[in-house]
């Protein structure tokens, strides 16, 4: 039997407790979603993690260098979820996307090599998200990710890790104005190389994302509700990717 | 005339709006359903779609949300599925509408 599971990353720095954000994910996609977890970690995060039931952890040493608003940023190991995932179908999810429906698990019970999200649905109705249309090629969210293991994905996958290696090279190459280094670009760049440049299989719906200029003020077990310009909104039974990481205490 | 007040009628229509904006979202993202391997939308075109072939063909090819051609063996049983995933997420949506509509008044 085909095995299928989600797969994590997490890694604190000094700025941000992400293992705060990864229990709030985990407790919500044991709820929802129900399948086998992986968090790939580092000890001194993994020394922090409240017990969580039953969930399998890998250790890697994060890569360090990459920043974000000035300020240090652990995201650039994406590359090793092939060789990291023990399953033989993969859902990849930052965690900072809560699970709040089960509409992920559509996605498992598919054929597809490999699939990605390529827009996002902004929850404030600011359409924030259609300003990414500098570069020459469509961009993607590599906010979550199916990929099977096959010689194919593999490809995918050697080919992120190279554009990773040339990113300054590649990113001029696409027009992609980026100082740091996302996944985001990594995996719009590589599908692009790979697929021949003419397009490749993508998730059917928009990611429905909190822009970082929203404050949250509550997480429940059945949704969120955050604070813009002074008004207070929320969704419920709605997955939800949150910009904002200064979500750990709320 | 209070200005204040058509501000604060403005504003919970703003509200109400982007809600409503958000409920909808909701649902077009539960109308995605995996069938024989392959995703479509449970929305009003395929529906009809599936519906019309399945009156001439006992199999017939349909399109999924990345333009692969499927065969469809089961007629009854894809649009049985197709229909009460869709029914679910306008469901959930009707009751959220009837909230917006509480609300505005």
């Amino acid at each position: 039997m085909m095995s299928k599971g989600v797969l994590l990353f997490c890694f604190d720095t000094e700025y941000t407790k992400y293992h705060k954000i990864l229990e709030r994910c985990v407790t919500l996609i044991k709820k929802n979603l129900k399948v086998e977890i992986t968090v790939v970690t580092d000890f001194e995060t993994f020394n922090k993690i409240k017990p969580l039931g039953f969930i399998n952890y890998k250790f890697i040493e994060p890569e360090l260098g990459n920043t974000k608003l000035g300020k240090t940023w652990k995201n650039v190991d994406r590359h090793l979820a092939y060789e990291l995932s023990p399953y033989d179908t993969t859902l990849v999810i930052d965690i900072d996307y809560f699970c709040f429906t089960d509409n992920l698990l559509e996605l498992f019970d598919t054929e597809y090599d490999f699939l990605v999200p390529d827009t996002a649905y902004d929850l404030t109705g600011r359409n924030t998200f259609d300003l990414r249309r500098w570069s020459m090629i469509p961009m993607v969210w590599a906010t979550v990710l199916l990929f099977k293991k096959n010689d194919k994905v593999k490809k995918i996958f050697d080919t992120v890790k190279y554009i990773k290696e040339h990113y300054s090279y590649f990113t001029k190459m696409y027009r992609i104005y980026s100082t740091n280094l996302r996944n985001d670009y990594l995996f719009a760049m590589a599908l692009q190389q790979i697929n021949g440049f003419v397009g490749y299989e993508k998730m059917p719906f928009a990611l429905p994302t909190l822009p970082s200029d929203c404050e949250v003020i509550e997480i429940t077990n059945e949704g969120i509700a955050w604070k813009y310009n002074d008004q207070i909104s929320c969704v419920e039974n709605q997955d939800v990717h949150v910009l904002n990481k200064e979500i750990f205490d709320v | 005339m209070d200005i204040r007040e058509l501000k604060k009628q403005s504003d919970l229509s703003y509200d109400i709006a982007v809600a409503k904006r958000n409920a909808l979202e909701k649902a077009h993202s539960r109308q995605v359903l995996a069938y024989n391997g392959n995703l479509f939308r449970a929305d009003p075109q395929t529906i009809c779609l599936v519906r019309t072939l399945k009156e001439t063909n006992g199999t017939f090819f349909i399109l999924d949300t990345n333009n692969n051609p499927v065969e469809i063996t089961d007629a009854d049983d894809f649009l049985k599925k197709l229909i009460e995933r869709n029914q679910e997420a306008l469901n959930t949506y009707h009751q959220m509408y009837e909230t917006f509509t509480r609300k505005g008044e």
